[in-house]
């Protein structure tokens, strides 16, 4: 069992591992080196290059106080922890690793997405030790050293749930694995060069959670850009852009660290809960990189609707917000910011978004649920939505410190069970439509979509005193 | 001898033709005793059974004092050993508001544990006494449980009428039914009758007249319901048999017009 790590241990650190402007690296070349210097000519070829910093413990005090880091954590032992802190090895060669170099978790997806998938990582990990679990039937033999064995099929499997993790690490745990590269439905749109990326900073320890950043279509992943990312960036002051992405790279520790975490949700029948690495890796101190990956195609299978999604992903992060409550309503400082990649243009951008149906249903709402968010919006932001609710469409906006302080609200009422916790994530359907609208119209008017998400988590950052007291004080402090 | 026999055996021809009460003051006489033989059964019956109803509100009130005292130390014990955070180490995550920690939880119920422990034993205390005094025993009791299970009926009911309702309110405008509000005040309605003459039906009032009452009222609300209902999905059901005739390999379920699937993913 992993103790988790004591607070005077946290750092918030980045390491920037591969320059993001660099060029992919030459993946024929390992073809050439010989079996016996493998390991080496692996380890080489995750060196850093460049300006950037080294990672050699004698010299980096980042590094020196991760290994020590490792060392007190008394469940990871002394093997694991030089081999997740000690990137760079010493010049003698290193011992023949018995175990695999790589875990890749694949989700359950149509066989013609699996062999795309299974194509790439065989491009990029042709001559590595790579153990692939999937939950479907896997080809008995590849052109690369591949090794298949089964995993347990999750039911839900467009997003990384508790079952997920700790099926991960005990897969990885029993093939003596290194990393842990954790691929979802849509994977087969990640390029071998991306796939490199992911797994490379947590095969080489320089990271302990790799996650991509989607170039998405400015109205994709808006469910993210409303409430995931503003309320991560704002109270666990990190930004990566997508916490609950469905493709990861772990290292073995962090792997550890969210097999304990997911544990206490399998162990509690609630194996299909959404866990989230980037908070846990946050708190933990873990070192955390994101990698520019390429735009997912749509796809809408097996996906369930918003009135489910919204119940099933925002309820985990409100809980998990409140367990960790002795960290986030501390001073955090935002690391810099992180280079988006272009998102592309969607299907049709020119044409203009028909938010009808979502004000209907906004306005709807606001004519039935004012009694519930009485409940929950103190008067100052009921009289804000009774001013959108007689607004044109045209001219609709939703201010990105309202939304803020609603999101704020419901978060708070979630932890004081104003109301049965399904009906609250319920009521909060309507206003996140009505934001979809807002930012809809705002971007229709030439307005960057990133620019408007940005400014959207600046407004999140500047109410969280506003959380913070409302936390402490939910009696007293009522605008 | 003979005569004097025969004179005993013969009936009595002169009888006493006035009556027994013939004047005011005997019969207001009989009327006052009469009164006060009900006031003297009364407040005999009422000093019977006084002793049980100072033995119910003192035995109430010592259980509630012991209550609160034990409460108050459970609290203090349990925060001492710091039981809310062992807890929370064999849990999933620390999921108690302030107002419900299993500190506050636990000393609540016990509380609560003392005060009904009181009300039961003045209960009993109460009914024998009644019982020694009206020489019925166990006529009291039951009623009295009946009457708590009634309450406890009727707060349970509540509960639930207000859960459903908000569940069907919050369903309904998500799936943008003009009709939400309708439904749910329509469903509330119906588990406030359930409600009513299940209590009714437990305390024995009413007999037929509440079954009948109950069967038209619900019979009533749910041929509204469903009139309301189907009026007002008349568009959404002719436009799905409109798409179903369109595309009869499609899904077969109601598509309700969600908002542009085409150009929009919200995850």
């Amino acid at each position: 069992m992993v103790t988790k790590v004591p607070f005077r241990y946290v750092y918030q650190q980045r390491i920037p591992f591969i320059s993001r402007n660099a060029t992919p690296p030459n993946l024929h070349r390992i073809g050439r080196v010989k079996v016996r210097k493998r390991a080496t000519a692996r380890r080489e070829r995750y060196r850093p290059r460049g300006n950037m910093p080294s990672s050699s413990p004698a010299v980096n005090p980042l590094v020196n106080l991760r290994l020590r880091l490792a060392l007190d954590s008394s469940t990871i032992n002394s093997e694991e922890a030089m081999a997740t802190t000690n990137p760079i090895p010493e010049t003698t060669a290193p011992p023949v690793r018995a175990g695999a170099d790589l875990l890749v978790l694949l989700a359950a997806m149509p066989p013609e997405h699996r062999q795309a998938v299974l194509a790439n990582l065989n491009a990029v990990f042709a001559h590595e030790e790579v153990v692939i679990a999937s939950p479907d039937p896997l080809p008995e033999e590849t052109e690369a050293s591949f090794r298949f064995i089964p995993a347990s099929a999750s039911k839900v499997n467009w997003t990384l749930t508790a079952a997920d993790f700790v099926s991960a690490y005990q897969l990885a745990d029993k093939n003596q694995a290194r990393a842990i590269l954790m691929l979802g439905p849509e994977s087969s749109s990640l390029s071998p060069a991306e796939l490199h990326s992911l797994a490379g900073g947590v095969l080489n320890a320089s990271v302990d959670l790799a996650v991509p950043c989607y170039a998405l279509p400015p109205y994709a992943g808006l469910f993210n850009s409303a409430i995931l990312y503003p309320v991560t960036r704002a109270l666990f002051a990190s930004r990566v852009r997508f916490p609950l992405a469905a493709d990861l790279g772990m290292s073995l520790r962090m792997s550890q660290h969210m097999a304990v975490t997911a544990q206490r949700f399998t162990g509690a029948n609630q194996g299909e809960t959404p866990v989230w690495p980037v908070n846990e890796a946050t708190v933990a101190g873990f070192a955390i990189e994101q990698f520019p990956v390429s735009p997912q195609p749509p796809s809408h299978s097996n996906r369930p609707d918003l009135n489910t999604i919204l119940p099933f992903v925002t309820g985990p992060l409100f809980s998990d917000i409140e367990v960790k409550a002795a960290y986030w309503q501390r001073f955090r400082t935002l690391p810099p910011p992180f280079q988006l990649p272009p998102s592309p243009q969607a299907r049709g951008a020119e044409a203009v978004m028909d938010i009808a149906p979502m004000l209907q249903a906004f306005r709807l709402a606001h004519t039935n649920l004012q009694e519930i968010w009485s409940l929950v919006l103190p008067p100052a932001s009921l009289l804000g939505l009774k001013r959108l609710s007689a607004t044109d469409a045209a001219a609709f906006r939703i201010s990105d410190n309202l939304w803020a302080r609603i999101v704020y609200d419901f978060l708070l009422a979630y932890r004081l069970r104003t109301l049965n916790r399904g009906h609250l994530l319920g009521a909060l359907i309507p206003l996140y439509l009505a934001w979809v609208a807002s930012h809809i119209n705002i971007t229709a008017s030439g307005i960057d979509p990133e620019r408007h998400i940005e400014e959207l988590a600046a407004a999140f950052e500047t109410e969280k005193p506003y959380m913070v007291s409302r936390w402490r004080w939910p009696d007293r402090f009522n605008p | 001898m003979q005569i004097v026999s025969l004179t005993m055996l013969q009936p009595v021809v002169e009888l006493n033709t006035q009556p027994q009460y013939a004047d005011n003051t005997t019969l207001w006489h009989h009327i006052t005793e009469s009164l006060h033989q009900s006031l003297l059964n009364v407040l005999s019956l009422l000093l019977a059974i006084l002793p049980g109803i100072l033995a119910l509100v003192v035995a109430l009130a010592i259980f509630t004092a012991i209550g609160m005292a034990f409460s108050a130390l459970l609290r203090r014990a349990l925060a001492a050993v710091k039981f809310d955070e062992r807890l929370a180490r064999g849990r999933n995550s620390l999921d108690w508001a302030p107002s419900t920690s299993p500190t506050e939880l636990t000393a609540r119920i016990s509380f609560w544990a003392c005060v009904l422990l009181g009300l039961l034993i003045g209960v009993s205390a109460f009914d024998a006494s009644y019982a020694t005094a009206t020489m019925q025993t166990g006529a009291l009791l039951p009623y009295l449980t009946r009457i708590v299970g009634g309450v406890f009926l009727l707060i349970a009911g509540t509960l639930v009428a207000r859960f459903l309702a908000r569940s069907v309110l919050i369903g309904a405008v998500n799936a943008q039914l003009e009709y939400a509000r309708f439904l749910s005040l329509g469903v509330k309605w119906l588990v406030l009758v359930l409600t009513a003459a299940t209590v009714l039906d437990h305390l024995q009032i009413g007999g037929v007249v509440v079954e009948l009452a109950f069967g038209i009222l619900f019979g009533g609300i749910v041929l509204t319901l469903a009139l309301a209902v189907g009026l007002g999905s008349r568009d959404l059901v002719s436009r799905s048999l409109e798409s179903r005739s369109e595309h009869p390999a499609e899904s077969s379920s109601i598509h309700h017009p969600t908002i542009s699937e085409e150009s929009i993913r919200h995850f």
